[in-house]
């Protein structure tokens, strides 16, 4: 008998939390059951919105799929996405419109897989539905809002033997590939990294309350979802429907929503994760907001080198200070990366051996100039490190950025590649993101245990 | 046995016929080939990145740009230009876009003409105008290099009617 979940019991049961930190390779990589090369892979999508977009635009590319289902509580949304599948690619027919995610599963038996773009707190119930559906999965992170929803999904990804793909999508990215695996692991470039340094600083104009326009005006209103239906799917009106993100019950907030790629990072690059995280946090600006508008937080790790620290600030007031990247900064030298090549450089420290030879061989470019100096021999100047050359990545990624992790999930789908970033990895890296905001609200250093990072 | 006042007539000098020569094929190189320069575009394309004399494996790409020429690259007043002058209140809009239009067949045909030698006082005379009409746009948008840099062009072009008559290689030789 088929077990349904609905997000009522899911959150039920799924106290229990498990224990164990597997840091090594998942149980389940790649699709057990390889089908044919040419087979198409039948796909359904739950959550219409504008990451569903996002996530269209950068399948449009991936050949072999066939849009089958598209289900969102929203019937606009629904329309507007089978109608978008239907005359991007010229299609026969019209993908399945559904409003209901459970009924979509339940009806449409021969999906193979199905991309979870939905708010946070729905991610778990949706990506179990789905996996005990006998779909694989891919899922936008935050894996959940909460981390028994994250263990929950590791634990049905690995019961149900389906793949289950979480949307960290630089693990697929040529370029921090690149920068991991031939610049620090192989040319160890840095030397000893020590440091690590991220941010996401996004304009207050890009942070207000969404939905305005939808919900004001009364013509329009009527293609939005009844208050009945927004009860029946967790919000308690429009505004959280389109402002889940402002919401405690439904999301992270801003050190979950933009924290969590950039922080994925720190833990992917120095393979470890941190032994305790220190954070502060504030509404300094959106004050009638739960979640806090300017987090930032430090994280201490133990790598194979040594101690390193790494800092990452999250602000939703100001753009200014370099836009988003992360550092890694080590002995010999620096690599910036982000997902704009335009904040992406290499430095190398004035002491560090040449990286001539690492030219001359296309590993890596020479960049325009150093970095900034002190502009004169004032007394100021006189205590600063000669200025680090700076070089640049070799390459670039020619393809929307969610589209390498999406052409490495439907891979994995036909047994083609392994998932750069299964659940248990998401979750592992993840974990310790849940602990920012109580470090922050509790305005004290959390130390990790296995309690806290385990499934 | 040449006499001294056949060797003093002006067109019969050599180094006269020599001159206005070199100025005129000054006038039609400018001339045609920047011309031809208003149907230059560029195309870009992503190639794999190699690394270490290989292609990566990691999938990383670099552009390639390539200079090609064509109609549908035509630009008669380069884009920047264009954006500015367009918001120039002497300058009405459907005649900016005529202009931009009729540039550069223009100085293809008058290179051409001045090349062959047909009419070429008159190819010389509108070759003088069109310079300065390009100079009244340069005016309005206060580019003094642009004004004197196309002085110089007018002068040139005055220079070679006042020479006109060493001219030795023409086609139609009316005008």
């Amino acid at each position: 008998m088929k077990q349904t979940v609905t997000r009522r019991n899911f959150i039920k049961g799924s106290t229990a939390v498990g224990t164990g930190l597997i840091l090594g390779a998942p149980s389940i990589l790649s699709a057990a059951a390889k089908q044919a090369a040419s087979d198409e892979i039948r796909v359904g999508f739950i959550g219409c919105g504008k990451q569903h977009e996002v996530l269209f635009n950068a399948m449009k590319n991936i050949p072999g799929l066939r849009y089958t289902a598209v289900c969102d509580i929203m019937k606009d949304r629904v329309g507007g996405a089978a109608s978008r599948m239907k005359s991007t690619f010229k299609l026969d027919y019209i993908p399945t419109r559904y409003i209901d995610a459970e009924d979509m599963l339940t009806k449409e038996k021969d999906l193979d897989a199905v991309v979870v773009a939905t708010p946070d707190f729905w991610h778990a119930p949706h990506t179990i539905m789905a996996l005990e559906a006998g779909c694989h999965v891919y899922c936008e992170k935050m894996m959940s809002n909460t981390i028994d929803g994250a263990r929950e999904m590791v634990r049905a990804s690995e019961r149900t033997g389906k793949l289950c793909q979480i949307g960290h999508q630089r693990r697929s990215n040529p370029r921090y590939l690149y920068a991991l695996k031939e610049l620090i692991q192989r040319h160890k470039i840095c030397g000893q990294i020590v440091n690590a340094n991220g941010q996401w600083n996004r304009a207050v104009a890009s942070s207000r309350d969404i939905g305005g326009d939808l919900m004001n005006d009364p013509k329009k209103r009527r293609i939005l979802p009844r208050d009945s239906v927004l009860k029946k799917y967790g919000f308690k009106d429009l505004h959280q429907f389109f402002n889940w993100r402002f919401y405690r019950d439904l999301s992270g907030g801003p050190i979950s929503d933009l924290g969590a790629h950039q922080i994925d990072i720190f833990n992917w690059f120095f393979g470890s994760q941190p032994k305790s995280v220190m954070a502060s946090g504030g509404r300094n600006y959106f004050k009638e907001r739960e979640h806090f508008d300017n987090v930032m937080c430090i994280f201490e790790y133990d790598t194979p080198e040594g101690g390193a620290r790494a800092f990452y600030q999250v602000l939703t007031t100001t753009s200014s200070g370099g836009g988003y990247f992360e550092s890694f900064m080590g002995t010999e030298g620096t690599i910036e990366i982000s997902e704009r090549a335009a904040f992406t450089n290499l430095f190398r420290e004035n002491s560090a051996p040449s990286w001539d030879p690492l030219v001359a061989r296309g590993f890596i470019k020479k960049g325009a100039g150093t970095a900034p100096a002190a502009a004169d021999s004032s007394a100021i100047a006189a205590y600063e490190s000669a200025p680090p050359d700076k070089f640049m990545l070799p390459g670039d990624l020619n393809k929307p950025p969610h589209q390498p992790h999406l052409e490495n999930f439907f891979a994995s789908v036909r047994g083609e590649a392994k998932l750069n970033c299964d659940a248990r990895h998401a979750f592992e890296s993840e974990a310790p993101i849940y602990w920012v905001n109580p470090s922050a609200l509790a305005n004290q250093t959390i130390t990790f245990t296995e309690e806290h990072l385990s499934v | 046995m040449k006499t001294d006042a056949a060797a003093s007539k002006p067109n019969s000098d050599l180094g006269a016929t020599l001159g206005f020569l070199l100025l005129r094929l000054w006038l039609v190189v400018r001339a045609v080939v920047t011309g031809i320069e208003k149907f230059a575009g560029s195309t870009t394309s992503d190639v794999a990145v190699n690394i270490d004399g290989a292609v990566n494996t990691y999938g990383l790409t670099a552009s390639e740009g390539a200079k090609v020429y064509g109609l549908s690259h035509y630009h008669g007043v380069p884009a920047a230009l264009y954006d500015k002058l367009k918001d120039e209140p002497f300058i009405p809009e459907a005649m900016l876009k005529a202009y931009d239009v009729v540039l550069g067949p223009a100085l293809l045909i008058l290179g051409i003409t001045l090349l062959l030698g047909i009419a070429t006082r008159i190819s010389l005379f509108l070759m003088g105008l069109l310079y300065i009409s390009l100079t009244v746009g340069m005016i309005l948008l206060g580019q003094d290099s642009g004004i004197a840099w196309l002085g110089i062009h007018v002068l040139m072009v005055a220079a070679a009617l006042f020479n006109v008559h060493h001219n030795r290689f023409e086609i139609l030789n009316k005008f």
